[in-house]
């Protein structure tokens, strides 16, 4: 293009690394990739391969109902809700599916869920901001020197963001979470998990710069470009908690990327899940077989939203990082 | 940008040792251009790399102009980390004006100039005129380091290109500005 040339004759020559010479690389490949290890979502050493079983919340166990598992609820009162830290924080065990065994493929479920999905309550909203409401846990997740134990503090965000980017982010850090008991007991012990005796940080606030927010479309095609399902199911999860963490997604938009996602290969129908804030939903899984990690889309079985999503290692599996949805709205009243 | 047929490359640690031996450079250079010295740079580029190999599913075949994404976020994160605290050296722009007249840089009255007029521009202008004419990125592959559309990021260029015309032109000895890094809330 015209401009990037005039642009580079123009800048090239005060190039300030220009003719910088780059030394060679101190770090290995290798050593770049254990490094990742250290905080990644996939660690290969626990001892006790942990069975689907219920949330443990600082010794209370939560009583499972038929084949859905009974998460331990976010709302007011419960052990992490802001202000109130649970004493010794939470284990976290996988959500528990209703297909867990061979589950089918979830393109036909998706398709079907996609034509009966109904309004959201933002659906009739207006207002200058888009609020998001979400809890986030992992990754990255602190390991101990062994390999063996992992916390991660739980963080709680309510943004609001016009659509020229600007507006507030507001950011509170919660307790520590761990993916198993033996984890908990070892960051106990060593009182890094332990709550600040002042309870729970204050909130940060930030001011949003501006920022170009490409309004999500119905069209398949831009879908399919946004969500990056070129690259496979386990992309395509993570852009879509993406896109639902940071848009309020309308209804066509919202059954367009379930038909998207139909058309992924590689992911399984679970069927009735309840997510982390004790909502029921229903949920779609991705086995990443090459990479042990599964990915995890819960949506709403009404509106079709996506409730929460969360990221597994298959081996052993265990929780590496969940993000709840817990509120989207329109308003024109920021925080 | 159609979709591409077929699975993504096999990404394992063959992909990413050349990934790391082709790009290290560039990742490095980028990191001089906006750092205070080699060292950061340098861990900055590790940095980036590490964020490659855990999202490597994601990285696409012309990388180079996602890998500078990364690292521009990163740099964004860390200036934003340490903005709270006044004590420390923010992560920011290399100082363009230090460079200008320090005796290992360019000493012709014109790189200079467009160096010190470059430093009065607000951070969104220099990153784009910085990605396009030393990254020497086209304004499409700039567009995807900053989040935009292409048409978006030929506008912002053709703006930023004034605004330096005119720095050079009528503010030669204007003080330069902070630094305003656009803070990027997606996690890495």
């Amino acid at each position: 293009m015209f401009g990037a040339e005039r642009t580079r004759t123009l800048l090239g020559p005060a190039d300030p690394a220009r003719t910088a010479a780059v030394e060679p690389p101190l770090v290995s490949a290798r050593e770049l990739i254990d490094r990742a290890g250290a905080t990644d979502t996939a660690a290969g050493h626990r001892r006790v391969r942990p069975t689907r079983r219920l949330v443990l919340t600082a010794g209370t166990l939560a009583v499972a109902a038929g084949a859905v598992a009974v998460l331990q609820p976010l709302g007011e009162g419960a052990p992490d809700t802001p202000g109130e830290p649970a004493a010794a924080g939470l284990v976290l065990v996988p959500v528990a599916y209703q297909f867990d065994a061979d589950p089918p493929a979830a393109g036909p479920q998706l398709r079907m869920l996609a034509d009966k999905i109904k309004d959201a309550a933002y659906d009739h909203q207006s207002g200058r901001y888009m609020y998001h409401h979400t809890k986030v846990w992992g990754d990255p997740v602190m390991t101990s020197a062994d390999g063996r134990h992992h916390v991660a503090f739980a963080s709680e965000t309510k943004l609001w963001q016009a659509v020229d980017g600007t507006g507030n982010q507001v950011r509170t850090q919660l307790e520590p979470q761990y993916p198993d008991q033996e984890s908990r007991d070892y960051w106990q012990r060593e009182s890094l998990g332990r709550p600040a005796a002042t309870g729970t940080p204050a909130p940060s606030v930030m001011p949003l710069p501006p920022e170009e927010l490409r309004q999500p479309s119905a069209d398949p095609s831009e879908l399919r470009e946004r969500l990056k399902v070129e690259y496979g199911a386990g992309s395509a999860s993570k852009w879509v908690g993406t896109l639902y963490g940071q848009y309020v997604v309308p209804r066509a938009t919202r059954a367009a990327v379930l038909r998207v996602l139909a058309d992924v290969p590689g992911f399984r129908w679970r069927g009735q899940v309840t997510d982390r804030a004790g909502r029921n939903g229903v949920a779609v899984t991705f086995d990443d077989r090459e990479h042990d990690q599964q990915s995890l889309l819960i949506f709403d079985p009404r509106t079709g939203e996506l409730l929460a999503h969360e990221l597994l290692t298959l081996s052993p599996m265990r929780i590496s990082s969940y993000e709840v949805i817990l509120d989207a709205a329109w308003t024109n009243q920021p925080g | 940008m159609g979709v591409r047929v077929g699975p993504p490359k096999k990404r394992d640690e063959d992909w990413f040792t050349s990934l790391y031996a082709t790009e290290y450079a560039h990742i490095v250079r980028y990191g001089l251009r906006r750092l205070i010295d080699g060292d950061a740079a340098a861990e900055l580029a590790q940095d980036v790399f590490v964020v490659a190999w855990r999202r490597r599913v994601e990285v696409p075949d012309r990388s180079l102009p996602w890998l500078y994404g990364v690292a521009r976020r990163l740099l964004a994160n860390q200036w934003r980390s340490r903005r709270a605290a006044p004590d420390l050296l923010p992560i920011t722009n290399v100082d363009l004006a230090r460079l200008a007249g320090s005796p290992g840089a360019d000493t012709t009255v014109g790189v200079a100039d467009v160096r010190t007029a470059l430093a009065t521009l607000n951070e969104l202008d220099q990153e784009i005129l910085r990605l396009v004419g030393w990254e020497e990125l086209t304004v499409s592959e700039a567009a995807k380091v900053l989040g935009c559309t292409g048409p978006t990021a030929a506008v912002r260029l053709h703006r930023a290109r004034r605004r330096l015309a005119d720095a050079m032109a009528d503010r030669p000895a204007q003080t330069r500005r902070s630094p305003v890094l656009v803070t990027i809330r997606e996690d890495l």
